[in-house]
């Protein structure tokens, strides 16, 4: 399997996942649903986290096409720049989506803004990643196109929404053109990593039997540090990703970094979504968490250190993946 | 101004060379590593204390929490060790950068923090809540400002250098 593969395999999760959430929400909030409602807030984070390694693979699959006959780099270009602005709306849904999530664990019922922000960044997501599915169609696939040359003739609404859409080029540019934006980017990267690791490391520590003073349901009311600092990492992270994409395209210890991430959220999954938490949520100073609640803590901890491993060791590995 | 020859002795020594050239993941790499192993336990632990002494997540008891300083002494003797691993690999490029000594003043002043609370907030288990919330809350702002500008320091150092070995 090459990147081309892994773009392929991806690409039809956030279009399609995104379709599915929105349908869900509405009937959720017409019938009055809660369960229907958190399902589809769970499904704009899934899509959210997908999201990510789908961008990442477009670079490699660009690697594998672009010289092939018949191919052309402004087709590619206006995929990609639809697709960062597509990302954008994704991953600030996903965002809502995980504050909604909290919202109703702690107060029942979600806010009014969120409920209202929720429908319209994912309505907006779904309009956007439509168009990235459809330049990217445009790319390997001219018995779709509407014109002779899509790239130019958009029609009224693509041109619209084109003129919204950043140059993947100039973008790329911007983000490499200043050393010091680039070190405040990796900062806020460190920052979130502290953020992130202060607050799960600690949950984690406490299910595993250490400081057992503390309750655990104290304890996870450090949740929203530790989203607050994945959403640092993920902004970060992907503008870092734009500023240099072959870097990290060829680098299989940033792939292994991606995986390690989304088995992250399999494991937050596992947490949330089965009894374990149930158990745990209400235990008092000195109680001894169940054996599932430590297996999901050790395999937190060990992910994000792996995560942060495979973080530091890009630099050594670059390069390590064949661009063809 | 010349610069001191010491450095360019550091520099030709088969560990520091080893520590820069080696293509070992247990190299260069490995000491980073445990660096950033080192920054997540300290500050880490150190900035929940720090947040909580400042009144957020007031659910949480105070007292238990003493049991993090021994991880934020851990988190420091890794990353002093490996701090001075990696001055062994690029002396030069350190000790000609102001940012440099700018982070281990405030490392200084850091520590000297973290000590304070540990000996005048969390040492007396007969203080309530509200008197080490009380005693604490100013250390704990001069904490959080401190790590975020070491870390911010450490960040710079990869990127503001002057020299990255020593000049001939």
């Amino acid at each position: 399997m090459n990147l081309a593969h892994l773009h392929l395999l991806l690409n039809h999760f956030p279009i399609i996942g995104t379709i599915v959430g929105v349908g869900l929400f509405l009937f959720s909030l017409v019938g009055k649903n809660d369960d229907l409602r958190r399902a589809s807030l769970i499904i704009f984070a899934v899509m959210a986290l997908l999201s990510l390694p789908t961008f990442f693979s477009g670079v490699g699959a660009e690697g594998a096409i672009e010289k092939l006959p018949g191919v052309s780099e402004a087709l590619i270009n206006r995929h990609e720049g639809a697709a960062i602005l597509a990302l954008l709306f994704m991953e600030i849904t996903g965002g809502l989506a995980l504050a909604g999530l909290w919202q109703s664990h702690k107060l029942a019922r979600p806010a009014g803004w969120n409920v209202v922000a929720v429908v319209l960044c994912s309505l907006i997501t779904v309009g956007l990643m439509a168009r990235v599915g459809t330049t990217g169609g445009d790319v390997r696939h001219p018995e779709i196109w509407a014109s002779s040359n899509p790239a130019v003739n958009e029609g009224t609404l693509g041109s619209i929404v084109h003129a919204f859409e950043p140059s993947p080029g100039k973008f790329t540019k911007l983000m490499t053109a200043n050393k010091y934006w680039w070190a405040f980017m990796m900062d806020l990267h460190f920052i979130g990593l502290v953020m992130i690791v202060g607050a799960v490391g600690a949950l984690d520590l406490r299910m595993l039997g250490f400081a057992k003073g503390l309750p655990i349901a104290s304890v996870h009311r450090l949740v929203p540090w530790a989203l607050a600092g994945f959403a640092i990492n993920v902004t970060t992270g992907v503008l870092a990703f734009i500023g240099m994409p072959a870097y990290y395209t060829y680098d299989i210890a940033f792939w292994m970094k991606i995986f390690a991430v989304l088995l992250l959220g399999l494991n937050a999954a596992a947490f949330y979504l089965t009894d374990t938490f149930k158990v745990v949520e209400h235990m008092g100073p000195g109680e001894d968490a169940p054996a599932p609640a430590k297996i999901i803590a050790a395999s937190s901890l060990i992910l994000w250190l792996a995560v942060i491993t495979l973080g530091r060791y890009i630099q050594l590995y670059q390069s390590t993946i064949s661009s063809r | 101004m010349a610069l001191p020859l010491f450095l360019r002795s550091i520099e030709e020594s088969s560990f520091s060379t080893w520590l820069r050239e080696s293509e070992s993941p247990f190299g260069f790499y490995f000491v980073l590593l445990f660096h950033t192993f080192g920054l997540a336990l300290l500050v880490g632990a150190n900035g929940l204390v720090d947040l909580r002494l400042l009144g957020f997540s007031p659910s949480i008891p105070l007292a238990p929490l003493r049991r993090f300083f021994r991880t934020m002494w851990v988190g420091f003797g890794i990353n002093a060790t490996t701090g001075v691993l990696l001055l062994t690999a690029y002396p030069t490029k350190a000790l000609t950068n102001p940012v440099f000594y700018a982070k281990l003043i405030m490392i200084g002043s850091a520590l000297w923090i973290l000590t304070k609370l540990q000996k005048e907030v969390f040492a007396d288990p007969t203080v309530t809540e509200a008197d080490m919330m009380a005693r604490g809350a100013s250390l704990a702002k001069w904490s959080l400002a401190l790590w975020l500008g070491v870390i911010s320091a450490g960040r710079l150092l990869a990127y503001t250098f002057k020299y990255i070995l020593y000049p001939f």
